[in-house]
């Protein structure tokens, strides 16, 4: 069962990434700076995907974190912290997509555009966590402490990711609602976010795993003391 | 249901009345926030000169005011409830208090530092650099609301950090990002202060509904958050 997950994430990632170069048409609208780089266009079936499917990684994370308030399960902490640590490692991958499309597009790879605050604020706040996880040694004490932190962050996130980029007089991104894509284009987009989110869990399901051998092995050691 | 009330009331008070008396027996948090922001100022001061007279300077004024505020509070309030786990009285202290009148109490405690704050950093802040007030109202309720904002916020993170074994440098990475969006707010609307622009007093008045948002938010979070983060 897990090998064929495994093999329906690497066939579909493999098919939407042959599509997004060679079925996908480049976008016109995005052809660089100078218009000599259409090809640039393509990152969008990489940056959309990824960005969308960290926003997936807080909104789980924010759901474990709850779960283990509610219920105080260790392995619904484990799943909480796996669940930033691999989502922020999608929310870099953004950001730095985001940048090099940015340079391409706009001459710059960051502009304080708002949506690259809020990635930005949303980094800080999930580097945060992993360093509030790193200064406590007492596991329930870092679990609570974590999870309340992760949950904090959840209520927070609205302000980050909707109204603070509403709020900008400017922005260089097109908007979400009235960026007329080409349908092709949005297939191949819908397709990558459905592959990038599978690959989330999938790389999910493996950090809760060693988390939770990582958590039993140092009370093994503890109890050996 | 009003005794639960009146308890809860008292409760409350009993805090604020407590802080405020280990506070004025040591003048730590008046003194090391006080003094950190008028330090601050005057360094701001020396660089910039009269940088209120200058058009172009105007709009990053209010950017420097809120970060002196920022960082005076991130300096003074991490101590909020480090005292009680340094002389291990914080299991008295759960006994004698729930957890929601315990977060008010202190959090009013806070609130009444970062206004004392207020009250000393802003007249020098608008005498020393001559920031033109141009209407006072938005000045006086962001202040109000930015400082609302930021005595709640220190306050939950605060409870987090005297858990920890760092608990100085953790209290900013932990408290920044939540109190950024209060800070871009708590800009926006102090920048509408400083001009008779309608469209600058229109955007400072969008701001201060979504700092008074953002207050309210923090608030029912703290409500709810406060219990597991106080209680093992």
């Amino acid at each position: 069962m897990k090998n064929l997950r495994y093999w329906s994430i690497w066939l579909w990632l493999s098919a939407t990434i042959l599509a997004a170069f060679f079925y996908a048409p480049i976008s016109a609208g995005f052809a660089g700076l100078d218009g000599k780089s259409p090809e640039s266009s393509r990152i969008v079936f990489f940056h959309v995907p990824v960005a969308v499917a960290s926003f997936f990684a807080f909104l789980a994370a924010a759901w474990w974190s709850v779960k283990y308030l509610r219920f105080r399960r260790p392995e619904d902490d484990h799943a909480g912290h796996a669940a930033v640590e691999v989502g922020t490692l999608f929310c870099i991958l953004a950001t730095v997509t985001g940048g090099v499309w940015a340079q391409v597009q706009w001459g710059a790879f960051w502009n304080w555009d708002p949506r690259q605050t809020s990635i930005a604020l949303a980094l800080l706040f999930y580097g945060a966590y992993l360093s509030l996880r790193g200064a406590i040694e007492d596991p329930e004490t870092r679990a609570r402490l974590a999870s309340a932190y992760a949950a904090l962050g959840f209520i927070v996130a609205p302000f980050l990711f909707f109204i603070l980029p509403r709020m900008a007089s400017f922005s260089l991104h097109p908007k979400p609602a009235s960026a007329e894509m080409e349908p092709r284009i949005g297939m191949v987009v819908i397709a990558g976010i459905i592959g990038f989110t599978a690959l989330f869990f999938w790389m999910h399901d493996l950090r809760r795993r060693s988390l939770a051998l990582e958590e039993a092995e140092e009370q093994t050691l503890d109890g050996m003391a | 249901m009003w005794r639960d009330i009146s308890t809860w009331t008292a409760e409350v008070a009993a805090i604020f009345r407590k802080e405020w008396r280990c506070e004025l027996r040591t003048r730590y948090g008046l003194n090391t926030v006080g003094l950190f922001a008028f330090t601050t100022l005057v360094v701001v001061s020396i660089a910039l000169g009269p940088a209120g007279t200058s058009e172009e300077a105007q709009p990053f004024l209010p950017v420097m005011l809120w970060l002196i505020l920022l960082f005076a509070a991130s300096a003074g309030l991490p101590r909020t409830f480090v005292a009680e786990e340094e002389s291990r009285t914080a299991i008295a202290l759960r006994l004698s208090a729930r957890p929601s009148s315990l977060f008010i109490g202190k959090a009013l405690f806070n609130l009444t530092l970062i206004l004392a704050l207020e009250v000393l950093v802003v007249p020098l802040y608008i005498g020393m650099l001559q920031v033109p007030v141009a209407s006072v109202q938005p000045l006086v309720l962001s202040l109000l609301v930015g400082g609302y904002g930021l005595a709640i916020g220190s306050t939950l993170t605060a409870a987090m950090v005297a858990q920890t074994q760092v608990r100085g440098p953790l209290f900013a990475v932990l408290a920044f990002p939540i109190l950024l969006p209060l800070l871009k707010f708590a800009i926006e609307a102090t920048i509408g202060a400083g001009s008779a622009d309608p469209v600058l007093l229109e955007r400072s008045s969008v701001a201060l509904k979504m700092a008074f948002l953002y207050d309210g938010t923090l608030t029912v979070a703290g409500f709810m958050l406060f219990p597991p983060i106080w209680n093992p």
